[in-house]
This record gives C-alpha cells, sequence and structure tokens, in this order.
C-alpha cells in the first residue's frame, strides 16, 4: 500500500470513530430534547468547513489574480463546490434539530439567515461562472466576485446573528469567551472538526488533481 | 499633481455619466418609476392602518428599504452595461485611469440613489403614515446607506456587463452580498423612527459605514481587474 492509500484508510476510520463517539462516547448534553444534541458533532463542524472553504476560495481567487494560473481558477471552484456542499448540510442538520428542539424546520433565526445568506453567495458565484463562456475571463471576473463576497462574510458571520436575538444554543466559544462543554463531549467534538477538516482538504487535492489533468489536456491539445 | 489629475478625471467621467443620463433619462426612468409603483402597490394594498400597531416599527423599516433597494436594483447597472452595449467601454479605458472611471460611476450612481431617497422617502412617510422622530438619524442611515449599496452595484455591474444574460445576473450577484447591509438599514431606520436621539442610530450608523468602508477598499482593488479583463 502506498502512502496515499494509507492516508485515505486512515481517514475513513477516523470518521467511523468520530461516529461512534458521537453517539456512544459522549454523554447525551443536559437542556437539549432527547438525543438531539449530538447532532452538534456533525452540524457544526460542516458549518465550520463551509466557512472554511470560503476562506479557501478567497487565497485561491487572490492567487489567480496575482499568477493567472489556471490551477488557482480550478482551486477557488473547488473550494466554492465543496463549500456549497458543506453549507446544505450544515442548513438540513440544523433544520432537522431546530425541528426537534422548536417544532419548526425554519425559524428565521439569525443563523439560519446567515447560512441561507452564504448558500445564496455561493450559489450567485457558479450562476457568474456559468454566464461567462471564456475561461480567463470567467476566472478573472469570479475571483473578483469571490473576494468582494468575502469582505461581507464577517458581518454574516458574526455581526448579523449578534443584533438580533437568536433561538440558536451558545456557540462553543461563547460571547463570555469561556468553553461551556463536557469534557468527552468537547473531546468528541474537536475530533469530529479535525475529521471533517481532514475530509475537505481529501476531496478538495482529488478534485484539484482532476484539474491538473484536464488542464495539462487542454494544453497537449493546444500545441 | 497626480491627485489633481485623478480628481479631475473622476469629475469628467461623473460629468460624462449625468450629460448621458439627463440627455436619455434610462436609469433615471427605470428607478424612478419602479420605485412609485411599488410605493403605490404598497400604499394601496396595505396603508397606514392596515398595521398592527406592535409591528409597524419594523414592519415599516423594512418596507422602505425593500422599496428602495429593489428600485436600485433596476438602474444602478446600466453605468457600466450601456458602454458594453455602445461599444464605448475601450474608448473609456484608453481615456481615463480605473478609478477615476470606478469614481465617476460610483458618484453617479450615489447621485441617483440620493435623489431616488429625496422623492420617494416623504411620499412613503405621507403615504403610509409613517412618523420619524429621529430626522437626522433617518437622513444619516439614508447617506451612509446610499453609499454602501452604490459602492457593492456599481463593482457588481462592472463585474456583470462583461458576462452574458447581465440584466438577471446584476440581481442575483448583488442581493446576496447586500443582504447584510439591508438587515442593518432596516435596523437603523426602525432606531431612527422610534428615538430623537441620534445615538439611537449610532450602533447601525457604525456597522454601515464599515460595511461601506471594507467594500470600497475592496472595490478599488478589485475593479482594475474587472476593468482591464
Amino acid at each position: 500500500m502506498n502512502r496515499r492509500t494509507v492516508r485515505n484508510w486512515a481517514l475513513g476510520l477516523w470518521m467511523l470513530i468520530v461516529i461512534w463517539a458521537a453517539f456512544f462516547y459522549a454523554p447525551a448534553a443536559q437542556g437539549f430534547k432527547g438525543e438531539s444534541a449530538r447532532i452538534v458533532f456533525f452540524h457544526v463542524p460542516q458549518a465550520w468547513v463551509a466557512v472554511l472553504a470560503f476562506c479557501v476560495n478567497l487565497i485561491a481567487s487572490l492567487r489567480y489574480m496575482r499568477t493567472r494560473d489556471p490551477l488557482d481558477d480550478a482551486r477557488a471552484a473547488t473550494a466554492a463546490r465543496l463549500g456549497l456542499i458543506f453549507s446544505i448540510l450544515a442548513t438540513v442538520t440544523g433544520s432537522l434539530f431546530a425541528r426537534v428542539m422548536w417544532g419548526s424546520f425554519w425559524n428565521w433565526d439569525p443563523r439560519e439567515v446567515s447560512i441561507a445568506i452564504l448558500l445564496l453567495v455561493y450559489a450567485a458565484y457558479f450562476a457568474l461562472r456559468e454566464a461567462i463562456p471564456d475561461d480567463e475571463r470567467r476566472a478573472s471576473l469570479s475571483a473578483s466576485y469571490a473576494v468582494l463576497a468575502f469582505v461581507t462574510m464577517p458581518f454574516l458571520i458574526f455581526v448579523v446573528p449578534r443584533i438580533y436575538w437568536s433561538l440558536h444554543p451558545d456557540t462553543i466559544i461563547n460571547t463570555r469567551g469561556s468553553l461551556d462543554m463536557e469534557s468527552r463531549m468537547f473531546q468528541t467534538l474537536m475530533g469530529s472538526l479535525a475529521g471533517f477538516t481532514w475530509l475537505f482538504f481529501w476531496l478538495y487535492s482529488l478534485d484539484v488533481r482532476l484539474a491538473r489533468v484536464k488542464i495539462a489536456r487542454q494544453a497537449r491539445e493546444g500545441e | 499633481m497626480r491627485r489633481s489629475s485623478l480628481a479631475s478625471e473622476t469629475a469628467a467621467v461623473l460629468a460624462k455619466e449625468l450629460r448621458s443620463e439627463l440627455r436619455s433619462r434610462v436609469a433615471l426612468n427605470a428607478v424612478g418609476l419602479f420605485a412609485l409603483t411599488t410605493l403605490i402597490a404598497v400604499a394601496y394594498q396595505i396603508g397606514p392602518y392596515r398595521i398592527h400597531e406592535q409591528d409597524r416599527p419594523h414592519l415599516l423599516a423594512a418596507l422602505l428599504w425593500i422599496i428602495l433597494f429593489f428600485a436600485a436594483l433596476s438602474g444602478l447597472a446600466r453605468v457600466f452595461v450601456k458602454e458594453e452595449d455602445a461599444h464605448t467601454a475601450k474608448t473609456l479605458r484608453l481615456a481615463a485611469r480605473p478609478l477615476a472611471v470606478f469614481g465617476g460611476k460610483l458618484l453617479f450612481n450615489l447621485l441617483l440613489l440620493l435623489a431616488l431617497e429625496c422623492c420617494i422617502v416623504p411620499l412613503y412617510l405621507a403615504l403610509m403614515g409613517y412618523a420619524v422622530i429621529g430626522v437626522w438619524g433617518l437622513v444619516a442611515v439614508l447617506v451612509t446607506g446610499s453609499l454602501a449599496l452604490a459602492t457593492t452595484s456599481t463593482l457588481v455591474a462592472a463585474i456583470i456587463s462583461r458576462a452574458s444574460g447581465s440584466g438577471t445576473l446584476f440581481a442575483v450577484l448583488t442581493v446576496p452580498i447586500a443582504l447584510p447591509l439591508l438587515v442593518v438599514l432596516i435596523q437603523g431606520t426602525r432606531a431612527a423612527a422610534a428615538s430623537a436621539a441620534f445615538a439611537a442610530v449610532l450602533p447601525a450608523l457604525q456597522a454601515i459605514v464599515s460595511l461601506a468602508g471594507v467594500q470600497l477598499v475592496a472595490s478599488l482593488y478589485l475593479f482594475p481587474v474587472v476593468w482591464h479583463e
């Protein structure tokens, strides 16, 4: 087995341990209906990866503006695609939790609105890419839009949820700067965060490798 | 020397935009009539008496900004789309530096928004029976909000002018970016309506000015990339 195969198996094993820990190692949280709070071990890492993907998209977009390398554009698009998928997953898991806790899938909570706007931003990014047939122009204009969209993100993630009263449970590190979580739950959550981050970079590297092959083939065909 | 040259080029682009708009009045008609039609529809269907007293502060502030925001979306993209349609963008690239073009177009969009607000806001207050206690607070929210909205929409207009299907794309790209601003603008308008103290709108003003600031800096950095693409 080569190193890549070992890493892939290790990721699979790690995610299995995270799933086991989420259901059997971590205790049930107090103040929540039944076992509903266990969804935090999947919902929070998915939301974190959605934001991480947005950051990777920004870095790749800025790199593209400097280098004009089509691979950087592919990196930005891949990060945005994965960000969109993880945003949808975070929205779905959040809605399931809302249904159990508050009786409705959607409550127009500021955090729900924030993730919905994040989804719209990602969708708009792809709408723009689809509307530009020329490769270089598409890369350049979508990179510009990605940077402009990113500067509003701190307002979406940090300002808007704090302007309005929210149903959403306190974030892991709350406004008082303290950690309100039982140690086994915290260990499981950290393990899940690491696992989902690893999963994101694995998916990202697969897609970027594929894009590299496509770009090389296009270059060969162009010669 | 360089600064005055940039300022004069910006003023020239703004003057060209104003002359061109006063000649055709396309953006003025689109924005003004859209806002007026929406306002009449809202006033006719809802009016001053069909909203419960406890819902009035939030609903009236939200409706005002929905009218202004979507009216703005109908006309702000024109500054760049018309250059591509008329094939004058290349000449403009040769005639002025990118920052002057962006500055001129941004100022034009800002003036268009302020003109729209001068006409629509008093009408809205009268037709909807919306009593605003903090008038100067509302003026500050309207002016800073217009600057933030004009900044975002001017750069997005430059982006979509180079894409196909630019009319629909403008709304698709602008709405997600402008939504946080819209939330804060509604918050600020609500605060201005409820209190005469300028301090009541300060938290919203800080958020609006911060948003306008970061978007302006990002736009100044990004516009040369978009313009020379």
